[in-house]
């Protein structure tokens, strides 16, 4: 005999309840956030929760990496192929040449050369004395270093392997950067091809960007020059859904 | 098992769910999830009520239509009315469920010290018999 079930009265209540536990199974499942209906959902939280909701999903971290390294792979097979059909006619290679500029202006092809590594960490000091914000890299802080090697003369930048181009963003959510859709966290590497000691110039001017770390912990910003690196292609969306070239223009 | 059917029974509804792949999208899906709390009180507090002997099969059952109703009309309302009321719906549901299942917990549990009880006193009897007939 089952301890479980009552004795004393009949089972009468198990059906209707399982009847009802069909409608509300049911309800949950049609009400359950899926991949079809997250963007839908999303829009409708608060900025909090929203933050919340899209800082956990580390699926979408690894889905976002396996889309990027897709893009790149496709990218570089249309390369090839723009340079076999170059390699016909001469007007078809005028064409690629100044196609291959255009996207290397872009930031849509590997760009190799010498430059430095801007390295930013969080401090490990103590908060003590010292505004505890001071002390963890910030979105503003990266986009400042950035800003600051484009002014340099920097030709190509990578924050964290991802390649900054011309619509890239710098973003704080929660505890962590985004840069376009792709999260970091301390440390922030950052690299850029140019003439290393004009760069290296840059970051180490009195009152420049990095002199504010420095105050607080030495040990959160250094620079190097590198002799020779190589910094990958923008690997994010190109899609453009609003905006066309008007007539005469073309 | 009885408690086991009903577990069953929500597992067979979001199957269904599954299969038919309608996903509701949008704010409708918003108030639906605030209405899926509203049924699970219900269903908690028909479990409990099953479970006290108490159950009444057209309460139950009007009371988890109009629990999921007024569920989602007072979710809709407070965005007509720019109040998260939603959160009010939450609220009140939440706790709701938590005392039901304390309650279910504690009568399953005190069920099952009574059980065994039962048995250890029927244990006891056969051996005092056994020892009595024994010469």
């Amino acid at each position: 005999m089952n301890p479980l079930v009552s004795r004393i009265t009949g089972n009468s209540w198990i059906a209707p309840v399982s009847i009802m536990c069909v409608v509300l199974g049911f309800m949950i499942a049609t009400a359950w956030v899926t991949d079809q209906t997250r963007a839908s959902r999303l829009s409708l939280l608060s900025p909090a929760q929203r933050n919340r909701v899209q800082s956990g999903s580390v699926d979408m971290q690894t889905a976002i990496q396996d889309t990027q390294a897709e893009v790149a792979k496709l990218r570089a097979e249309k390369t090839k192929l723009e340079n076999a059909m170059a390699s016909q006619t001469s007007s078809t290679k005028a064409l690629n040449d100044s196609l291959q500029e255009m996207k290397r202006l872009a930031g849509l092809t590997d760009l190799e050369g010498p430059g430095v590594r801007v390295e930013l960490k969080d401090s490990k000091k103590p908060a003590s004395g010292i505004f505890p914000a001071d002390l963890i890299i910030h979105d503003l802080d990266v986009l400042k270093v950035v800003n600051e090697l484009w002014n340099a003369g920097a030709e190509a930048i990578t924050v964290n392997n991802h390649r900054v181009v011309g619509g890239t963003s710098f973003r704080c959510v929660g505890s962590v950067i985004l840069v376009d859709d792709v999260k970091i966290a301390s440390p922030v590497i950052i690299r850029a091809v140019g003439d290393p000691d004009t760069l290296k110039g840059a970051m180490e001017l009195p009152e420049g960007v990095l002199s504010d770390f420095r105050e607080i912990d030495p040990a959160m910003a250094t620079v190097t020059k590198v002799d020779k690196q190589r910094l990958p292609a923008y690997a994010g969306s190109t899609t453009k859904r609003t905006g066309t070239v008007p007539k005469d223009a073309k | 098992m009885g408690i086991l059917i009903p577990i069953t029974a929500l597992v067979i509804g979001a199957v269904l769910a599954v299969l038919l792949n309608s996903p509701l999208v949008g704010i409708t899906a918003q108030y639906l999830a605030v209405a899926c709390l509203a049924g699970l009180d219900s269903v908690c507090g028909g479990i409990r009520s099953g479970l006290e002997g108490k159950f009444q099969n057209d309460v139950f059952i009007s009371g988890f239509v109009f629990n999921i109703l007024i569920a989602f009309g007072i979710a809709w309302m407070g965005d007509q009315i720019y109040i998260d009321l939603f959160l009010a719906v939450a609220l009140v549901l939440g706790w709701r469920i938590f005392n039901n299942l304390s309650l279910i917990r504690r009568i399953l549990l005190t069920r099952l010290k009574d059980y065994r009880d039962r048995k250890r006193m029927q244990e006891m009897v056969q051996s005092a018999s056994q020892t009595e007939s024994a010469p």
